[in-house]
């Protein structure tokens, strides 16, 4: 233990060191910036907080040992319903709200956090709301922090197809660009994502067969630097010359079209990115994972449908992948493989310190990879009730399938686990490196499945299956609860240090600090605080609603606060949001969460907690409206 | 003895042998054609390049997918409008009627 400390912090410093150089030799980036805004405790400047996507915080104002003291400071209402996703970004003294559609922006003064120094709040075309496959939820936003010529921005996605840019201090719009067409079905709800002077955008609508892409835009003025897509010719797919090299087996050139489909079956083959990045300085590249391929229907399109289900290693400044490995080749159970990219550095088993990312999918197995070269180093089950796949050989890439619990035409395949909604969906977790633990949000789910034949009409829904989910061998299937679990896992050994029972699933993610906790938000209604070392629960508190986003943290005016969204909805509230009582309704989403309405409804705001409440107003004066005569 | 013994391998492996000449009674993903390529049809469903025609032909038309490609272009097309008006006048115009040329 000693000794990896030592090494982790050699590495650290030899990565310091050539940062240090970096910054005597060339021009400040911007993402500089932004590094160096993340090391501070008082901002939270981008998701995951920095580069590594930790949601790591090293605050340790509050600890195991005081977290019971732990209550509301203030809270704002976003005056929107429907899900709330992502988390607030918290830079010097203002924090940035976001919210699902119609995607209002607010800047709150920390100083006075009743105050709303701006908003900006779009004009968007209603019909955007027809073609969301799963609540009008969003992200998150992102930051840029400004050079000598120009002005800090707050870059966000609208549900609608753009992205757009605003002044950090004035909300005004400095851009707005077209990423997605809402007539094809293609709609928005990935945060953007700032590395150096660009600012990633990602995609959805695989449930409406579009094609997934990644795209790249100058953040100063907004124009178009590359795009990179999912499927499709390598020059689409923008493959480096050397790509998997290092893995030729993950399979590299030509394999975008007819070797791994029939026909033009790519031009609608899905593939989007709507999930989370994270971003390496020394390898300059950025990780992602590309979603499922269309239609749900497996039988519709033969082959292995690459690069859907991919995770991806691209180069910032050009796009192009140095790597891709494909973790659930010809989906047959919509395991969108788009989840959070956490990235660590630990010694592998032969001692030697790697550089990696961590990541749990939606097909029931967290998959760790050395990010300089996309080689698999560990890839275990999320649970060990996961049956699609028997064991993923480290050898070769490949998932060996379980043909019992394959989908088909013309069959009904049940009892297969994890379902659709995955062991693991959207929620961003976290990572301590003390421990070198990871805290996940797990979804205890399983599935019924059957298929059906439909054509593809642009800006339709191009599903193709019907769905019947339940919960785990572990939960309660009588009574519908026990469809989440939350765990601590060591991604070298394998081993769960601990994990613990949830009633519904952990959907919105985890937060850890060095204070021994780990923070989560839960479906039905409560943030929860537990020793991050046992698992025991030590404080909780009831929100007004659900929970789908993670919990951040950040210090102000030497007070650490906990911030959380309220707010349920997401695909695991689509029964309670839109009112379906049909059990394969919301893609088959109402069954497995008939009993939510019972715990929570809409709702839809932050709530922000401190050691006992402590917080701005603490002098009633603050705030107060004074008249002329005083 | 010996001989029986030796008779009841053979049997097994006999049948070892049956069971792998079928690969296709279990797509398990293991039997790859070339790296990346490792589909296979599951057994009484059609092989790759074969669903044309077949019951399970999705018959997509060529006008329906050819949209999205069409509409990326587009947009591109008007975003650069945009992009460019802006880095010329540094006035953004969204409107692209609006934005000369």
């Amino acid at each position: 233990m000693i000794n990896l400390r030592t090494s982790v912090s050699a590495f650290t410093l030899a990565a310091t060191a050539a940062v240090g150089l970096a910054a005597t030799t060339l021009p400040a980036f911007a993402n500089d910036k932004l590094v160096e805004l993340s090391k501070s405790d008082a901002n939270w400047p981008m998701t995951g907080k920095n580069y590594s996507a930790q949601n790591y915080s090293p605050a340790k104002q509050i600890t195991t040992e005081n977290v019971k003291q732990l209550k509301p400071a203030w809270a704002f209402s976003t005056g929107v319903l429907h899900g709330h996703e992502g988390t607030p970004l918290v830079i010097g003294d203002k924090m940035f709200v976001h919210t699902p559609f119609p995607n209002t922006t607010f800047a709150l003064d920390l100083n006075e956090p009743g105050k709303i120094d701006w908003q900006h709040k779009p004009k968007q075309a209603p019909t955007a709301r027809a073609v969301a496959c799963c609540d009008v939820v969003n992200r998150g936003l992102a930051y840029w922090p400004g050079t000598g010529s120009g002005d800090a921005l707050i870059l966000k996605t609208q549900l609608d197809g753009h992205i757009v840019a605003l002044n950090a201090e004035t909300g005004a719009e400095v851009w707005k660009m077209e990423n997605s067409d809402i007539k094809v079905g293609s709609t928005l709800t990935i945060a953007p994502y700032v590395v150096k002077d660009v600012v990633l955008v990602g995609s959805s609508g695989a449930e409406l067969g579009v094609r997934g892409y990644v795209t790249a835009y100058d953040v100063k003025t907004g124009a178009q630097k590359w795009r990179a897509y999912a499927t499709g010719p390598d020059e689409d797919i923008k493959l480096a010359k050397d790509f998997n090299g290092k893995n030729p087996h993950y399979g590299q050139f030509g394999l975008g079209t007819n070797k791994t489909w029939e026909g033009d079956a790519w031009k609608i083959g899905g593939g989007t990115n709507w999930g989370w990045y994270a971003f390496d300085p020394d390898t300059n590249l950025f990780y992602y994972g590309s979603g499922n391929p269309a239609p749900w229907n497996e039988t519709m399109r033969p082959g292995d449908n690459k690069w859907t289900m991919t995770i991806w290693g691209r180069d910032i400044d050009t796009g192009e992948a140095k790597f891709g490995y494909q973790k659930t080749p010809h989906d047959e159970w919509d395991y969108a493989g788009v989840n959070v990219m956490m990235l660590s550095e630990q010694k592998d088993k032969q001692g030697k310190l790697r550089k990696l990312l961590t990541h749990p999918d939606r097909n029931g197995i967290v998959y760790t990879l050395d990010r300089e070269d996309g080689t698999l180093i560990s890839a275990d089950k999320l649970d060990d009730t996961v049956n699609w796949v028997k064991q993923v050989d480290l050898k070769t890439g490949i998932p060996v399938r379980d043909p019992e619990f394959a989908t088909r035409m013309d069959h009904k395949a049940t009892e297969i686990c994890p379902s659709a909604m995955g062991y693991h969906n959207q929620g961003h977790d976290s990572y301590d490196p003390e421990k070198q633990l990871f805290f996940m949000g797990i979804n205890h789910i399983c599935m019924d499945w059957e298929p059906f034949m439909l054509p593809y009409r642009a800006g339709q829904f191009f599903v193709g299956a019907t769905l019947w989910m339940y919960p785990g061998p572990k939960g309660d299937r009588q009574g519908f609860e026990g469809l989440g679990q939350i765990k601590a896992y060591n991604a070298i050994s394998g081993k769960y240090a601990w994990e613990k029972m949830e009633r519904f699933a952990v959907w919105g993610g985890t937060l850890a600090t060095a204070g021994d906790l780990v923070f989560y938000g839960t479906l039905d209604g409560f943030i929860k605080a537990r020793n991050s070392k046992t698992g025991e629960l030590l404080w909780k508190y009831r929100l007004p609603s659900g929970v789908i986003g993670h919990p951040m943290t950040y210090t102000h005016d030497g007070n650490q606060y906990v911030a959380i969204y309220y707010g349920v909805g997401g695909w695991a509230g689509v029964g309670l949001v839109f009112d379906l009582t049909d059990p394969t309704a919301g893609l088959g989403a109402v069954g497995a969460f008939k009993n939510l309405q019972k715990y929570t409804q809409m709702g839809g705001g932050v709530q922000v907690f401190s050691l006992n409440g402590k917080n701005p107003y603490d002098d009633v004066n603050v705030g107060e409206w004074v008249g002329k005569g005083g | 003895m010996k001989i029986a013994a030796l008779g009841r391998v053979a049997v097994a492996a006999a049948i070892a042998s049956a069971a792998l000449a079928v690969p296709a009674l279990a797509y398990d993903g293991t039997n790859c054609k070339e790296p990346g390529v490792c589909w296979e049809p599951k057994p009484g469903y059609p092989a790759k390049n074969e669903i044309k025609g077949s019951k399970y032909d999705p018959k997509h038309d060529p006008k329906e997918i050819n949209k999205q490609s069409a509409s990326i272009q587009a947009m591109e097309e008007r975003n650069k409008k945009r992009a460019d008006n802006f880095a010329k006048t540094g006035k953004f115009e969204y409107d692209v009627s609006k934005i000369g040329n």
